[in-house]
């Protein structure tokens, strides 16, 4: 095998892996979050029908938020909204929204 | 027609037990299985997978812990832990890790 096919194999598997793992930015998502905010960033906002307050997210655990996110888009976790935002979000998007709410001062 | 009021008494008396208050100390004696994953305040969970309940509003906890009773939100572990909990369990549950402070908040708007 030629160096050059070797070299070119072993960029391929360290991309494969780099988006299995799709580390988040933070920056990135900060610009992805923005449609968040309008409902996630106005204290005391409800849900209807059934009425509750949406969750605060800003500051929770970077994992549970890339799982609730995913739970919406394969709609194993039902919410009209929260599915149809999910759905417009690639693996990165999400990796990205879930690093900067997780830190978000 | 002369039922109305009745029917209305009736109605605000209902009301009260449909949104069971919370205690937030009977929820805290109630909490130490809760604290081996989320730590003990709610705000110190053993791992990203796991979420801070600390700050969250009350109404929203006591939702999802009666969505994974019901199933509607499937969980293993969670599910297994609410199973036995009644209404007043979850809402002092609820009353509990609301009423602690935590990290939690609205996302900024800057």
């Amino acid at each position: 095998m030629s160096r050059l096919l070797i070299t070119v194999l072993a960029l391929a598997a360290s991309s494969l892996a780099f988006d299995a793992a799709a580390a988040g930015n933070a920056e990135a998502g900060k610009k992805r979050a923005y449609t968040c905010t309008g409902c996630h960033g106005i204290p005391g906002y409800k849900n209807t029908y059934p009425m509750y307050s949406v969750p605060r997210i800003a500051g929770q655990s970077e994992t549970y938020l890339v799982n609730a996110l995913n739970a919406y888009k394969k709609g194993e976790r039902k919410h009209a909204t929260m599915s149809a935002q999910a759905m417009s979000f690639s693996d990165q998007d999400i990796a990205d929204i879930a690093a900067y709410l997780s830190t978000a001062k | 027609m002369r039922t109305l009021p009745l029917v209305s008494i009736a109605l605000l008396a209902l009301s009260p037990a449909a949104f069971a208050a919370g205690d937030a100390a009977a929820g805290k004696a109630k909490s130490t299985v809760c604290a081996a994953c989320h730590g003990p305040d709610g705000n110190k969970p053993i791992d990203a997978n796991t979420p801070k309940l600390a700050g969250q509003h009350e109404d929203y906890l006591a939702k999802v812990l009666r969505d994974y009773r019901s199933g509607a939100r499937a969980n293993a572990v969670m599910g297994a832990q609410v199973a036995a909990l009644k209404d007043q369990d979850i809402d002092d549950l609820a009353a509990y890790f609301a009423s602690q402070k935590g990290e939690l908040k609205e996302i900024p708007h800057k």
